[in-house]
């Protein structure tokens, strides 16, 4: 099993470098020049020259690429060229203001969705299956850029319960995790109330019943935790989405975070900074993978590991 | 409600906004372009039943027409995902190997990349428009079906009657296409309705980002997004198509749901 | 059991410590009678040497000073200069101010301003002023307090130069590794920047100038128009100014007790034209072009009258302005007629056929691309098909250099002096050059514009700018939109805000809150 896990921890190299070269490659390919967006229109041709051959910026892109690779493995990500502090700066200053959005729309959608979820597959078939179910369409249809305001015309303004944007205590962190949680919550649900329904059915459960355990401990020990594992999972695999969400959340909030400042980037063309941001998402992403991967293996050790 | 009118309930409903698509220039009373600026933000009346938009547009003629673009962008999204999809997943699940770690490796690097930056890049770079919106949707989308593909022929690849035809000389591709696929229809069907839902709703945040449809084309996602700033103003400007939206992701799913319950033998 | 445990705790340690990470000690909220402006970008450097972007410059005003300073009336006013003079064409001697320090206490003497433009003008320097400083021959220190600048031959314009904020000797380049702005000698200074969230600013101490009347300035990035207003209805936001939606105007003027005032602006829209096309290059499509968009409808109903109708690149506001231009206004039956004088016929009257088809290119702005929208519906009246194309900046501003459109729609902020027509019209101005994207070529026009910056009396500048702008209203390179109007949006008891042209911040610090 250790083996296991060492060759899954190597082969997160790869994907990471593929991630690098996709994104360097992808942004040196779209059309537009960070030196004019820096220089602004009015400079001449040989000053632009000057900057491109000072930032290196005119040099063969297989050099580029090498330089950049061997950047990312000493851990220097290069300088902004449009705030010109250096990368890792950055992103350290605005990546904990994402993954503190992302964690807390897990946790929002696990709260919503856990409680519904019991109780539709309690009561299969009743009003609450029915209301859940509208709940998690809903969740899923409900674009958030009109999610957000709305929340904010009601919480915020009519009720005047939190803020309306910016990061700052628990309580402005409500309406993003909620809009950001909201899409995830609805997947949650029928997926949690799925795997509750099939865990009730199962031998040990029934075992249990026969047994004469009361009821609710039946539930508590056995379903839930089925549950919590295929939670777990669906969650690290909606992650990348959060992630992918977030900037629009992120926008909507103006909250600080990674998302926003990526698409920031690429409109300014600033090469390093995306690249940068990338690099932060990806990681991101890949960790949590590995850390759910781990979970859900030590959890349930009939998967197969060769996968 | 049994999941028998569950199915009946999204079928109608879905069928209801397949006729609105085709037969729009019918149903809709107004032409979806025509502008009208001293007629701009009313709300409803006689002439204009959901009232009129920022450029005095009718807005019931412009949901209407919207269901045609947005149908269309789901459809064509979902199916080219699911031709990409199927078939690296059929490749990689039946050879395995190292093409399958090729794969997995793939959908690995593009699951981590952050999909926005993709689309941002191919409309930057193609120019804006319809057909590279759909080819946006599907460079992210079609992970998913590749996944699932590769999932089921992995696990059907050994059973006795793939063994058998093996043994016979089947041809790989026969195998795949007259033995495997036809197998894995359900999930897939299951999926891809799920899947336009999905892309329904994301062509709207690509709007958001200024990468959907090109104006003056109505779709619910570019609406939701013009009318987006006139929330305080003139709320009916993003509810008629919000609404239309949750209606019909409302009925995809439903009819996925009760597809699943009938159709795929192992949640059954 | 064990591996049952590790299922609880595993998952709940990992968030737990992500949350841990990524909580930050205690939310910064500015101090309670700090003005908090809603902004909608984070300003990305405020050394005011390297600003690109406006938010940056505009604060970069409140933190520097300069030899010069727009007023409120667009007029240059001594500021760090005691007194200065112009000792012949091309040489300008300024005497500076006593008495002004730096926030930090170094006194700011003419080697500061001797750095600041030779640190622009360094080979390597980021500068995007560096081009507009090209003139400059050489700095003379004559001593302590006054300072001559030697051009190499007479440029009127130059003068627009003098309103560079000085930062103090020594300040590290922008190739340094620590590029935090430099300590100013203007009313407020830094505090504090969030990447991203805020700038904040506080009263400087050391001030030369009357101290100004507000403790501090919170600049809060807010990227969206709507939270924007939603912000400044709950009250966390004292002042806005600019980058709303014009709807949204009435609706705070009845659902808010806020202070709404619109004032005449000087940015500049219109619709660039390809003077290479062979539809486009015939003034007769152009002419018609400008009487088929109804200019003052669009005006009305899509600005919501926070705009005026455009006669040329310069406004009313500007010294150099000549209001005795053509004007086109709204009239199709003659665009009709003009198009088939040109040689572009109906080909089927008034039926769907259009006489040619034309792409326009814009950004994805909401409100520029239903102004799109708009003109595509007015031009279609006259028989022509427009195509919207919509990008994002980036590729869209690529697309303009090389030249790769038929018609866009832009504006130009800050225009300060009539030089700027050389710099958009001069047919050496075409990109990499310059920002005559249309590749526009008139010699007359030429003659005209090189006159205007080689002389230095004013008088006669207007003549010679009065003419070029008289000959630009006939030709139309451009198609003139409308001069934006700027609103400025703030709580009843914020006083003495004065408007600037431009947009400009500069008066809060006059700024006083009466509760």
């Amino acid at each position: 099993m250790k083996r296991y896990f060492l060759l899954r921890l190597l082969l997160l190299l790869p994907t990471l470098f593929g991630a690098l070269t996709l994104v360097f490659f992808l942004i040196h390919w779209i059309p537009g020049d960070p030196v004019e967006v820096m220089l602004g229109e009015s400079a001449g041709a040989a000053d632009k020259e000057e900057l491109r051959r000072n930032l290196g910026l005119d040099r063969p892109l297989a050099e580029q690429y090498g330089d950049f690779l061997a950047g990312c493995a000493a851990g220097d990500l290069g300088r902004s060229l449009s705030e010109g502090a250096p990368v890792r700066a950055i992103i350290a200053a605005r990546l904990p203001a994402t993954i503190e959005l992302a964690v807390c729309a897990m946790i929002a959608a696990l709260l919503i969705s856990f409680p519904l979820a019991l109780f539709a597959a309690a009561r299969r078939g009743g009003w609450i299956d029915r209301a859940a179910l509208l709940f998690s369409l809903l969740g899923l249809s409900l674009p958030n850029f009109w999610l957000g305001p709305l929340l904010m015309i009601v919480f915020a303004i009519q009720l005047g319960w939190t803020p309306v944007s910016g990061r700052g205590g628990w309580d402005h962190l409500i309406l993003p995790a909620l809009t950001l949680g909201l899409g995830m919550a609805a997947i949650l649900v029928r997926i949690l109330r799925a795997s509750l329904l099939r865990a009730m059915t199962e031998d040990y459960v029934q075992t249990a019943r026969a047994k004469g355990l009361p009821e609710r401990r039946v539930w508590l020990k056995h379903t839930l935790r089925n549950a919590l594992t295929s939670a777990v999972t669906i969650l690290s695999l909606q992650f990348g989405g959060l992630l992918a969400g977030s900037i629009i959340t992120e926008t909507i909030f103006s909250w600080p975070g990674v998302g926003r400042l990526t698409v920031q980037a690429i409109q300014a063309r600033d090469y390093p900074l995306v690249q940068g941001c990338v690099l932060a998402i990806a990681l991101s992403y890949i960790l949590v993978n590995f850390a759910t991967d781990l979970v859900y293996k030590l959890v349930d050790p009939r998967v197969s590991y060769d996968e | 409600m049994t999941n028998r009118s569950w199915l009946h309930a999204g079928a109608v409903i879905v069928l209801l906004l397949v006729v609105m698509a085709l037969f729009a220039p019918a149903l809709a009373p107004c032409d979806p372009l025509a502008q009208n600026l001293d007629q701009d933000l009313r709300a409803s009346s006689r002439a204009h039943w959901l009232g009129t938009d920022k450029l005095g547009r009718d807005i019931l003629s412009r949901t209407i027409y919207g269901a045609r673009i947005s149908l269309l962008v789901g459809l064509s999204t979902v199916a080219l995902s699911l031709l990409i999809g199927a078939a690296a997943g059929s490749v990689a699940g039946y050879f395995g190997g190292w093409v399958d770690q090729l794969l997995m490796r793939a959908i690995d690097i593009l699951m981590a990349f952050p999909g926005i930056l993709l689309a941002i890049a191919f409309t930057a770079v193609l120019g804006p428009g319809l057909d590279h919106v759909v080819l946006a949707l599907c460079l992210i989308g079609w992970t998913g079906y590749a996944r699932l593909v590769r999932g089921e022929i992995l696990s059907l690849r050994e059973r006795d009657f793939i063994q058998a035809a093996r043994s016979l000389g089947c041809p790989p591709q026969r195998i795949v296409l007259r033995h495997l696929l036809p197998n894995i229809l359900a999930p897939l069907i299951i999926q891809a309705t799920f899947g336009l839902a999905a892309a329904i709703v994301a062509e709207g945040s690509l709007s958001f980002l200024g990468l959907g449809v090109e104006p003056p084309t109505p779709s619910w996602g570019s609406m939701l997004n013009d009318g987006r700033q006139f929330l305080l103003v003139a709320p009916h400007l993003t509810t008629y198509p919000g609404l239309a939206l949750m209606l019909t992701v409302l009925a995809l799913n439903l009819l996925g749901d009760a597809l699943q319950d009938r159709l795929d033998s192992r949640t059954a | 059991m064990s591996s049952r445990r590790i299922v609880y705790f595993f998952p709940a340690g990992v968030l737990f410590l992500l949350v841990l990470a990524a909580c930050r000690p205690s939310p910064r909220a500015a101090p309670a009678d700090y003005l908090v402006a809603g902004i909608e970008s984070y300003p990305l450097n405020l050394d005011p040497r390297y600003a690109t972007d406006a938010n940056a410059v505009r604060i970069g005003n409140l933190i520097y000073n300069s030899l010069l300073r727009a007023d409120a009336h667009a007029r240059l006013q001594p500021e760090l200069a005691a007194s200065w003079r112009s000792v012949d064409p091309a040489t300008y001697e300024f005497e500076l101010r006593r008495g002004v320090r730096f926030s930090d206490g170094r006194p700011l003497t003419g080697a500061d301003v001797k750095f600041t433009y030779e640190s622009m003008l360094e080979a390597n320097s980021r500068s995007p002023r560096r081009a507009q400083l090209k003139p400059l021959q050489a700095i003379d220190l004559l001593d302590d307090y006054r300072l001559r600048f030697r051009l190499a031959a007479p440029h009127a314009p130059f003068v627009e130069q003098f309103t560079q904020g000085i930062v103090p000797a020594g300040s590290a380049a922008a190739a340094d590794s620590v590029p935090e702005a430099p300590p100013g000698s203007g009313p407020f200074q830094l505090q504090s920047a969030e990447s991203g969230e805020k700038v904040t600013l506080r009263r400087n101490p050391a001030y030369w100038d009357k101290p100004p009347a507000l403790p501090g300035v919170v600049f809060k990035v807010v990227p969206d128009a709507l939270v924007r207003v939603l912000e400044f209805k709950k009250g966390d936001i004292d002042f806005m100014q600019n980058d709303l939606e014009p709807d949204v105007i009435p609706w705070l003027r009845a659902h808010t007790a806020a202070d709404v005032e619109t004032f005449d602006g000087t940015t500049f829209q219109y619709i660039g034209i390809n003077l290479t096309h062979p539809i486009l290059r015939n003034v007769k499509v152009r002419q018609a072009l400008a009487c088929a968009i109804d200019r003052e409808s669009l005006v009305r109903h899509l600005l919501k009258n926070l705009g005026s109708v455009a006669g040329g690149v310069l406004s009313p506001l500007n010294w150099a302005y000549e209001a005795g231009v053509r004007r086109w206004p709204y009239d199709p039956a003659r665009a009709k007629r003009l198009l088939d004088e040109a040689g572009f016929a109906d080909p089927d009257g008034d039926g769907p056929l259009p006489r040619f088809k034309l792409s326009f290119k814009t950004t994805n702005v909401d409100l520029r691309r239903r102004i799109a929208e708009a003109i595509k519906e007015q031009l279609q009246q006259v028989g022509i098909e427009l195509e919207i194309r919509s990008y994002e900046w980036g590729t869209f501003f690529s697309d303009i250099k090389k030249g790769n459109f038929h018609l866009y729609s832009l504006a130009w902020v800050g225009v300060l002096d009539p030089d700027i027509l050389f710099q958009i019209f001069h047919s050496s101005s075409a990109p990499p050059n310059g920002d005559n994207r249309g590749r526009y070529a008139n010699p007359q026009l030429d003659r005209l514009l090189e006159r205007g910056r080689a002389t230095v009396d004013p008088a006669e500048r207007k003549r010679i700018y009065a003419e070029a702008q008289r000959l630009l209203a006939d030709d139309l390179p451009y198609v003139p939109l409308w001069w934006w109007k700027n609103v400025v949006v703030k709580k009843p008891s914020i006083k003495n805000f004065l408007p600037y042209p431009d947009g400009d911040w500069i008066s809060l610090k006059d700024v006083a809150v009466q509760p």
